[in-house]
């Protein structure tokens, strides 16, 4: 079956955040951030636990309201008119938030009464999102990828013209987290706008069309994949295991190298010229009386970009 | 109205699936009364208790006393009609016996040529519908064989019967109200908990991303509750009057009053509940903590003017109390602990003030 994109688009903004804040007691969990979503477009908001994810997202779903700032969905005021913008968005929450008790029939039928009952039928909601095995079993019985794309299908019972997805794959093994992500592109084909969060770096190359890093309530960087990675890597990252002996000052004094992180107990360093990068450090290594271990070289991914930023790596 | 019925659904689905909630709810109140109802009714020899008013005092009243005394399964007080009279308001006696003066001269006229019947007068509760109708029988019993013995025709002594409103109830008939109004508070009070459990799995904060309002959320709880509260009505009435021949004698209306203000004000004390329990068990812990001193102290297994003074003062100031009492009233004729009207009054004045604290102090995530 097909799931028909809702026909009548606005055309333009699907959201548009202007300074946001929100801040809980000296924690300042939404810090001043700015950006636009256009209509049928995959943004994704990237950043480790705490750096604000969530409560940017819920306060554009009209769930918290911003200390400041202007937070407009789909052109309605999220701060003011909450009530208004909820029939029309679709919301998957961090964390899964299912009656334990009914089955997933009898939740989809559920949250349809709520909006009327139009949108999809609850029979091809469980066909799209492969639930058909489990239409009567309860949703304590599901496991981790069933109840995420129950979750993802509660987000589309009223055929939302914007979806809401806040880390709908943490936590999922790779399998399961790979099946999710074909939702979600099918979503996208579909021309949905979707607003995701992830602190999955693939994730996010995969998914998203743009998308912010965010760290303590900023956005460090927003643009395309390629946009962040360009921007910052002309180099490759050169990698291994770290050299006792060998310090970072040292590292950075080798001709060709740009930058030096560490990540998992690995040192990266940042270069355009890989071959005399690697000549130094070989030399350097060799005058602390070691080699390095397990060397690679890579194009810089959006985890580089993350540690370049930040100078930690996103997962800890 | 769809959402608030599908919701309304929902939560009696979840309500049906969660044994522990179907048994406080269902099989608790049950096991008391079959409990309670077996030790205190069981294998009793003297429950035919008749006061003997020998208003006569001559040979054949005093046969007619051992055609009665002779049959098993009875006893008789010698008595006084006053008397006699009062120990059955309190609850000692079944019936009151009266023999007029007289008697032994009209019996004797009967023998000789028909004439108008003698009447005995036998005092009964008609609201003990079962009872009253035993004493009948076996009136009728005694004085059918009276009458074959002195003329074989017309009969020559008849009963006649008389209202009393005993005041003081059989334990069980006190005791079917009693539970019923526990296992209202109960019903309410028990809202606390998957209320809290919601919220720690943050349904609660995902049903407000929809466009249902938070009256259906609350509506549709309070609407499952008093389903199941009526239900619980049914049950714990037709058990009584099934298994123990509690009969309820009083306005159906004013019992489902009573049940739905009783339902409402402590599904509002189980909201009070939710305000200040964070956490599941947290709200399972109050909630206990809530209940039992409910249950014990508040008349529901005898009497509140037979308890020491202290526990009165708190009897006195528990809701279940004032619940127990007017069921206890209005369904079987209970002697009055307070009145009628200031039950109601109370019910309604604790359910508003739980409606304040909740709505003051509720939180949704
Ligand atoms: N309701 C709240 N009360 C207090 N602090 C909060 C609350 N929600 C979030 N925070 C804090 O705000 C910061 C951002 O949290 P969050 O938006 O959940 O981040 P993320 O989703 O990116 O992990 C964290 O430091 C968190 O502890
Ligand atoms: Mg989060």
């Amino acid at each position: 079956m097909t799931v028909a994109a809702p026909a009548a688009r606005e055309t333009g903004l699907a959201i548009r955040v202007h300074n946001l804040r929100k801040q809980y007691g000296e924690t300042r969990a939404v810090d001043g951030i700015s950006f636009e979503v256009r209509s049928g477009e995959v943004f994704g908001l990237l950043g480790p636990n705490g750096a604000g994810k969530t409560t940017t997202v819920e306060i554009l779903e009209g769930l918290r309201a911003a200390d400041s700032g202007e937070a407009m969905v789909l052109g309605i005021d999220a701060n003011r008119n909450p009530e208004t913008l909820k029939p029309r968005i679709g919301v998957a929450l961090q964390t899964a938030s299912l009656y334990p008790k009914l089955t997933v029939t009898e939740v989809l039928d559920l949250f349809r009464s709520f909006y009327g009952r139009r949108g999809h039928s609850t029979g091809e909601l469980i066909e799209r999102f492969d639930l058909t095995e489990k239409r009567t079993s309860q949703t304590r019985e599901l496991s981790g990828g069933q109840r995420q794309r129950l979750v993802v299908a509660l987000a589309l019972v009223n055929d939302p013209e914007l979806v809401f997805l806040d880390e709908p794959t943490t936590g999922l093994d790779p399998a399961a987290r790979r099946s999710l992500w074909e939702v979600v592109l099918d979503l996208k084909r579909q021309g949905r706008t979707i607003l995701l969060t992830t602190h999955y770096m693939e994730e996010a190359e995969v998914l998203c069309d743009r998308l912010a890093i965010m760290d303590h309530g900023r956005f460090l960087e927003s643009g395309t994949v390629k946009e962040l990675v360009g921007r910052h890597f002309q180099e490759r990252a050169v990698r291994f295991d770290r050299i006792h002996g060998l310090a970072d000052a040292s590292l950075a004094a080798i001709d060709g190298v740009v930058s030096v992180a560490h990540e998992n107990g690995e040192v990266v360093l940042y270069t355009r010229d890989v071959p005399r990068a690697i000549d130094g450090l070989l030399a350097a290594a060799g005058a602390a009386g070691t080699e390095p271990e397990n060397l690679t070289i890579r194009r810089p991914t959006l985890e580089d970009v993350f540690l370049a930023l930040t100078g930690r790596a996103l997962r800890d | 109205m769809q959402a608030l019925l599908q919701l309304t659904i929902a939560n009696i689905r979840s309500f049906v699936r969660d044994r522990a909630a179907m048994f406080w709810t269902l099989v608790f109140p049950l096991i008391f009364i079959l409990m309670f109802g077996a030790i205190f009714t069981g294998g009793g020899t003297s429950t035919r208790v008749f006061a003997w008013v020998d208003g006569d005092g001559s040979a054949a009243s005093a046969e007619l006393r051992a055609a009665f005394a002779e049959l098993d399964n009875v006893e008789l007080r010698d008595a006084t009609e006053a008397g006699g009279l009062d120990a059955m308001r309190q609850g000692d006696l079944r019936a009151v016996i009266v023999v007029p003066a007289g008697y032994g001269a009209a019996v004797a006229a009967a023998a000789r040529a028909p004439g108008p019947p003698v009447a005995i007068t036998v005092y009964t509760d008609p609201t003990q519908q079962n009872q009253s109708a035993d004493t009948f029988r076996f009136v009728q019993t005694v004085l059918g064989r009276i009458n074959l013995e002195v003329s074989g025709r017309g009969p020559a002594v008849v009963p006649e019967a008389r209202a009393v409103q005993t005041e003081s109830l059989t334990f069980i008939s006190y005791l079917v109200p009693s539970i019923l109004g526990m296992s209202l508070m109960q019903l309410g009070v028990f809202a606390a908990i998957p209320l809290v459990a919601d919220r720690e799995k943050l349904i609660l904060k995902r049903l407000s991303a929809t466009p249902l309002r938070r009256w259906q959320l609350v509506g549709s709880n309070v609407l499952m509750r008093l389903l199941i509260g009526i239900v619980q009505t049914l049950i714990i009435v037709t058990v009584g009057a099934l298994a123990f021949d509690v009969q309820i004698s009083g306005n159906v209306l004013l019992v489902a009053a009573l049940v739905v203000l009783g339902s409402l004000s402590f599904i509002s004390l189980g909201y009070v509940i939710a305000s200040f329990a964070r956490t599941e068990d947290a709200a399972n812990g109050m909630t206990s903590v809530v209940q039992f001193p409910l249950m014990f102290l508040s008349g529901t297994f005898f009497p509140i003017d037979e308890m020491p003074e202290v526990l009165r003062g708190i009897a006195r100031v528990l809701p279940l109390t004032y619940l127990s009492d007017a069921l206890r009233q209005v369904m079987v004729g209970g002697t009055p602990f307070s009145p009628l009207w200031l039950d109601f009054a109370v019910l309604g004045l604790f359910l508003a003030i739980c409606f304040a604290i909740s709505a003051r102090f509720f939180r949704w995530t």
